[in-house]
């Protein structure tokens, strides 16, 4: 019988099998010359069980393991969960726990809360506004009344919007009034692409509002000094610190100070404006994601611990504003000004908020963009 | 002949799995969605600037790559320097390096604080975030595709044509112009319209560059990403399909020239 062999790569011969070797080689002979190699079939079979092997590498992170958990997060969260997710997986392992796999994926709040309707298995989201949750509950991932089942509407730290100047604070901005004072650049985030962004602007809304100023036409003249609109908040830091880009950043507090750490405190100050949102990014578990109860504890255990003191210190650390002090450093408790706090509920709440003001021609179309 | 059923059968379903069912998707969600609402999505004047800003300054940025990308693999081919293989190497670059990556290092370069922005901001002018940054990320991302399709064709053209012309009493441009573009044509105009077909979606390297104030310098594939932020499917499908018909009657238009230039000089 002719048997075709694979000698090196593409190179085969075929001849009369002489010898079959312990590991699967089979010797042929061609009529003048002896060789060597793997059987064609065996060749083919090892070629198929290659490529199914990468497809199901591929595939795996999609398949939820029993000790696994996915937190879909936003972009300015990465320190934070970086820290949160090392001291949980050390406080569950203490509690006789295997160790738990956490991985946290970061992103615009909007695109995250979208990959998660589409399918992407998250047992955890921890986004920028309720409005995104309550997107992916509307898609049946969560019951409606997520926002109810963990203290503080389900925000285990909140922050705050602020100002990013540049060193000495050039151009005097003091509060909101000063951003549109002829020649100040102002960076922000698309609040269509941001969440971040629509804090920023409601921000100014609210401080327009106790002002005795008409909110519309302060936020549109407020964006006419926009230069650069970046699809996240991440980027627009970059764009102001980086690229020198702006006199003034519309930033998460915690962005600021986070920005202050990396490129040192002798290039920006912070100011803190009179009146800005409370910020609330709410955490919650995605039920329709969790396939046992195993992971279920583990989810459950991992959003509790985010209220711990040991959590709250962390999130402190992490320039976010928590709830418990009693085991953060009192600096980092410190670094916080009080200042006119003005919450989303004030304002109407996320529903009516996100469909009057940033649904397609809501009021950010009509001011930003004639139509 | 052997073997065409075969490689015809997986030669469909793969175009099919990968081309041709996402398209099919998009026009499907067209056609639920409606002509009339679809006309309406695009009928506005934020969508048309968007479509008239990817589509102009694409154009432009195939047209530079024409030029340019013909030149460079006229040198490559023709002459003969130290490091040649080098830039040679580098022509493909623009293929390999991610998107984003090229985006935020021509960014760093061309910002007021980078090195050719700096050099701007001095005599007057702002490149990155206005329409000469967008400019600048698709003429990157098109580049290797004209010089890839002319090169072969280049090295094919003998000298021995060039030197008949000019014993025949032909100047050199008059050579060039009546000999060596003619056979050249078609291969430019195929590299031409992949380097279009490239600018006109991309997103990654613009994004970074482009600053993205809507009328100035939004272009359309960051209006569809902000329809799917809004959670408004219906509309990124509607502004997809109008830049699948648009660049559908370009890449047809070019086809016609193409084929018009074949039967003026013959079959090259």
């Amino acid at each position: 019988m002719l048997t075709t062999i694979i000698l090196a790569g593409r190179i085969s011969a075929q001849g009369t099998r002489l010898e079959n070797h312990a590991d699967g080689r089979v010797t042929v002979s061609t009529g003048g010359l002896r060789l060597t190699g793997w059987p064609v079939a065996k060749a083919i079979r090892a070629a198929t069980a290659a490529v199914a092997l990468a497809l199901l590498s591929v595939a795996a992170p999609g398949a939820a393991r029993a000790e696994s958990l996915l937190n879909v997060s936003y972009d300015p969260t990465r320190e934070l969960y970086r820290a949160i997710n090392e001291a949980f997986a050390a406080d569950w392992q203490a509690k006789g726990n295997p160790e738990p796999q956490i991985e946290t994926s970061h992103g615009g709040s909007g695109s995250q809360a979208r990959a998660v309707i589409d399918g992407l298995q998250a047992q955890v989201v921890t986004l920028a506004l309720a409005a995104d949750i309550d997107k992916i509950a509307k898609a049946g991932k969560l019951p409606e009344d997520w926002q109810s089942k963990l203290p503080h509407n389900s925000s285990p730290y909140t922050s705050t919007i602020v100002f990013l100047v540049r060193e000495g604070n050039p151009k005097g901005i003091k509060d909101w009034g000063d951003l549109v004072a002829d020649g100040v650049e102002v960076i922000t985030p698309n609040p269509k692409t941001s969440g971040g962004a629509r804090w920023n602007y409601l921000a100014a809304w609210a401080w327009a509002e106790k002002n005795g100023q008409d909110p519309k036409v302060f936020v549109k003249s407020l964006f006419e000094h926009v230069p650069v609109l970046d699809s996240g908040a991440r980027g627009a830091t970059t764009t102001f610190a980086q690229r020198g880009i702006g006199d003034v950043l519309l930033a998460w507090e915690n962005e600021a100070y986070l920005a202050l750490q990396e490129m040192g405190d002798d290039q920006f100050d912070i100011v803190v404006p009179t009146v800005s949102v409370l910020a609330e990014p709410p955490v919650a578990l995605v039920d329709g994601n969790i396939t046992n109860d195993e992971q279920r504890k583990l989810a459950e255990a991992f959003l509790n611990y985010l209220y711990t003191p040991e959590a709250q210190a962390i999130i402190f650390k992490n320039f976010y504003r928590g709830w418990d002090t009693s085991k953060a450093d009192p600096a980092d408790v410190a670094r916080f000004p009080k200042l006119d706090l003005v919450s989303i509920d004030s304002l109407g709440g996320w529903g009516k908020v996100q469909a009057e003001h940033f649904a397609d021609g809501g009021i950010f179309d009509q001011i930003y963009v004639p139509k | 002949m052997p073997g065409f059923g075969l490689s015809m059968g997986v030669t469909l379903t793969m175009l099919s799995l990968v081309v041709l069912l996402p398209i099919g998707a998009l026009l499907m969600k067209g056609a639920a969605f409606g002509a009339g609402n679809v006309w309406d999505v695009v009928n506005t004047q934020r969508t048309w600037a968007a479509l008239y800003l990817s589509f102009r300054l694409s154009l432009f940025a195939a047209a530079f790559n024409l030029v340019f990308g013909v030149l460079l693999a006229w040198v490559l081919v023709r002459y003969r320097f130290p490091g040649r293989k080098l830039i040679d190497a580098a022509v493909d670059l623009p293929f390999a390096l991610p998107t984003a990556v090229a985006g935020i290092a021509l960014t760093a370069l061309y910002a007021p604080n980078g090195v050719f922005g700096s050099i701007a901001k001095d005599l007057g002018f702002r490149i990155a975030y206005t329409q000469w940054g967008i400019l600048i990320a698709l003429i990157f991302v098109g580049l290797p595709f004209v010089t890839r399709t002319v090169q072969p064709v280049i090295e094919e053209i003998e000298r021995e044509v060039e030197e008949a012309s000019a014993t025949l009493g032909a100047g050199r441009f008059y050579t060039i112009r009546r000999v060596i573009l003619p056979m050249l044509a078609p291969a430019a105009l195929t590299g031409f319209a992949l380097a279009l077909a490239r600018s006109v979606g991309e997103y990654g390297s613009v994004i970074f560059i482009a600053g993205n104030i809507p009328l100035q310098t939004e272009i359309a594939p960051l209006l569809i990403v902000i329809r799917l932020e809004e959670f408004d499917y219906d509309g990124a499908s509607a502004i997809g399909i109008a830049m699948l018909f648009i660049s559908f009657t370009m890449l047809l238009a070019i086809n016609a020239v193409q084929i018009w230039s074949r039967r003026r000089i013959g079959h090259v």
